[in-house]
């Protein structure tokens, strides 16, 4: 058989049903081996847009995305998200076809370093050298992109590769389980200690948790141990809805009560988490009275940016028991409690016209159980972290690391793909929208039951903010009022919509979005001057909040 | 101040790029480059000195990641001095 042939008998060895991708003439040999066979491609209408519904994939379900992609302009085209897949260590396989070895490193046409491009937004990538090289690459890539902390794994295959013949004989395979993890619980009779010890604890969730499958661990290591505790917008779903004492998320945009709470908390136990800028603000001032206990299954997270007093490394399921104390702590979870009761969201907002926080909330209450929300990058991303509420990380897709506009609608077809049984919904802004809007001919195609809210308030919102804040109301490029008709472009790709302005009508929309059975767009108009709070001003500590303030 | 690194990698493409892009990125200025191949061609040793005022271990934390390092071993800068 052809190497083709061999690398789409390898992928379905690894379970791979579904793949996104758009052809071109260096992975021709590919796409013919996928003519007839019984791995689904979804066809995108850009690499960009294939590698995000991969991610979406990927998020969703918990299994790993596969794209595809030719050499070339393909493959630069799926830059960017791979690139997000890195930041929010997201298991990806890339297949990009090459030109021929024989032409490798004349410019060939359609030639371009793909493996040079690729070192530094992959966790690791391969450059396929011979046809007897392949089977075993590919089933490396899978074993790369699960283990330890998940990451994208891009294989360049050169023409000449995809089309040597080979004499393949499936050997029997058992699925890669990701390399052991090796977990070291050195420092549980420490972190133990700091847990007993501590007056003020705080547990700090990011991705890590549900990544590792800990999920359970955690509802119990926070039922065994009462706590206040926060998350990471990637983090956001780890902690059980009917929690009393989790204070939402933390950070540049997080609840009052969680940037509080944190900033006077003496232990803060990091869970998944890597004290990222936008959740530290400035980190000389983040949380100062604090002790750290730090547990990831990345080595290079530890000391990295904060100081951990006890470092646990490896599988968060084995950690959380080991570490789990007593604690006694009843004035800090009431101090908490008040916290949060005072600073508690308003949606008492005057006039007729949409409040976005208020319509994303009643979004929340009235979505199937188990819908999952694919957000884009800006103001709207930052209300649905906010004003919804989720029982999984998985049904909450944000771009949280790379904060890539463009990344909700193909992300939203890639989780509808893996979990065709759910509600998906991508809520966007404007102008991420049209970041990735080639992609209502994927959901065309497919007729995929994909639901669109559109939250339109002209701008570039989020960079105007901070135009408005800090740089003087100076709105260089941030207006967007000649945008085009949503509700129109929609109904050229057979996908019907409806407009609203005001918020009597919020209701009725949600439920006819959610009656229609196929894919819908919702147009949402807002006031530009709304604006996200509260915000932590760059270089302040999170406690120095700005909260609503008159634009 | 400037420190040593001996590293043993799989001889593979690119394998020196991704040592010198993650020494780049994560903001340590290259001093010192040598490198030779196993009499088999499979493995490369590589001598890498790298200068800065952060720690090391921020940089070797980073560099054990790659998939295609068998082995890295600090050597601090006055060891290696005498030896040569």
């Amino acid at each position: 058989m052809k190497g083709a042939e061999l690398v789409i008998q390898v992928l379905q060895q690894h379970g791979v049903d579904t793949i996104f991708g758009y052809p071109g003439g260096a992975i021709m040999p590919i796409y013919d081996a996928l003519y007839q066979s019984n791995v689904k491609h979804y066809l995108c209408r850009h690499e960009q847009g294939g590698a995000f519904s991969a991610i979406g994939y990927a998020r969703a379900s918990g299994k790993v995305g596969v794209c595809m992609a030719t050499s070339g302009p393909g493959a630069t085209n799926i830059i960017t998200s791979l690139a997000d897949a890195l930041l929010d260590s997201v298991p990806v396989v890339a297949i990009t076809g090459q030109v021929s070895q024989a032409v490798m490193g004349s410019d060939a046409f359609q030639e371009v370093d793909v493996l040079g491009l690729s070192l530094a937004i992959t966790k690791h990538s391969f450059m396929v050298r011979s046809v007897h090289e392949l089977e075993a690459t590919l089933h490396q890539a899978f074993a790369i992109a699960q283990s330890g902390r998940p990451g994208p794994v891009l294989i360049d295959i050169p023409k000449d590769v995809q089309l040597a013949e080979i004499d393949y004989r499936p050997s029997p395979f058992t699925k890669h389980s990701a390399t052991a993890i090796s977990t070291s619980l050195t420092n549980a009779a420490k972190a133990r200690q700091l847990i007993a010890a501590a007056k003020k604890p705080m547990a700090y969730i990011g991705g890590g948790v549900h990544m590792a499958g800990a999920m359970a661990q955690l509802q119990q290591f926070l039922a065994d141990n009462p706590m206040p505790s926060v998350t990471t917008l990637k983090g956001m779903g780890s902690v059980a809805k009917d929690n009393p004492h989790y204070l939402g998320m933390l950070g540049m945009h997080g609840t009052q009560a969680a940037n509080f709470a944190v900033q006077q908390c003496d232990l803060l136990i990091c869970l998944g988490a890597r004290f990222d800028d936008r959740v530290t603000g400035n980190l000389q001032k983040f949380a100062p009275e604090a002790k750290v206990i730090h547990v990831d299954i990345d080595p290079a997270e530890i000391n990295k940016v904060r100081f951990a007093d006890a470092a646990l490394l490896g599988d968060m399921q084995q950690i959380l028991p080991a570490i789990s104390s007593s604690t006694n702590c009843p004035n800090w979870l009431a101090h908490c409690a008040m916290l949060k009761q005072q600073h508690g969201w308003r949606y008492d907002h005057p006039g007729e016209r949409i409040f976005a926080p208020l319509m994303l909330k009643q979004l929340s209450d009235r979505m199937p159980d188990n819908s999952v929300v694919c957000c884009d990058v800006g103001q709207h991303q930052m209300w649905v972290a906010q004003h919804m509420r989720f029982n999984n990380p998985r049904n909450h897709l944000s771009s949280g690391g790379l904060g890539t506009m463009g990344f909700g609608l193909p992300a939203a077809i890639g989780a509808k793909l893996a979990r065709p049984q759910d509600t998906v919904i991508a809520v966007s802004g404007d102008g991420s929208f049209m970041m990735n809007v080639q992609e209502l001919a994927t959901i065309k195609r497919f007729r995929l039951p994909v639901k669109i809210v559109i939250i339109d308030n002209q701008r570039l919102g989020m960079v105007k903010q901070w135009q408005q804040l800090f740089f003087n109301e100076r709105y260089s490029e941030t207006d967007l009022s000649d945008n085009p008709d949503f509700v129109a472009l929609a109904s050229a790709f057979a996908i019907p919509g409806h407009s609203i302005t005001r918020k009597d009508e919020v209701e009725s929309a949600l439920e006819a979005m959610f009656t229609w059975p196929g894919p819908y767009l919702l147009h949402v108009s807002i006031d530009e001057k709304d604006n996200v709070w509260p915000l932590v001003p760059p270089g302040a500590a999170n406690e120095d909040m700005i909260t609503e303030q008159k634009a | 101040m400037n420190h040593v690194l001996n590293i043993t990698t799989n001889n593979t493409p690119a394998i020196v790029e991704r040592l010198l892009q993650v020494t780049r990125y994560r903001g340590y200025e290259l001093a010192g480059l040598e490198l030779a191949s196993h009499a088999d061609a499979s493995s490369l040793c590589i001598t890498l000195t790298v200068r800065s005022d952060k720690p090391i271990q921020l940089l070797t934390n980073q560099l054990h990641k790659l998939y295609d390092i068998q082995q890295l071993e600090l050597v601090s800068a006055d060891l290696a001095m005498l030896r040569a």
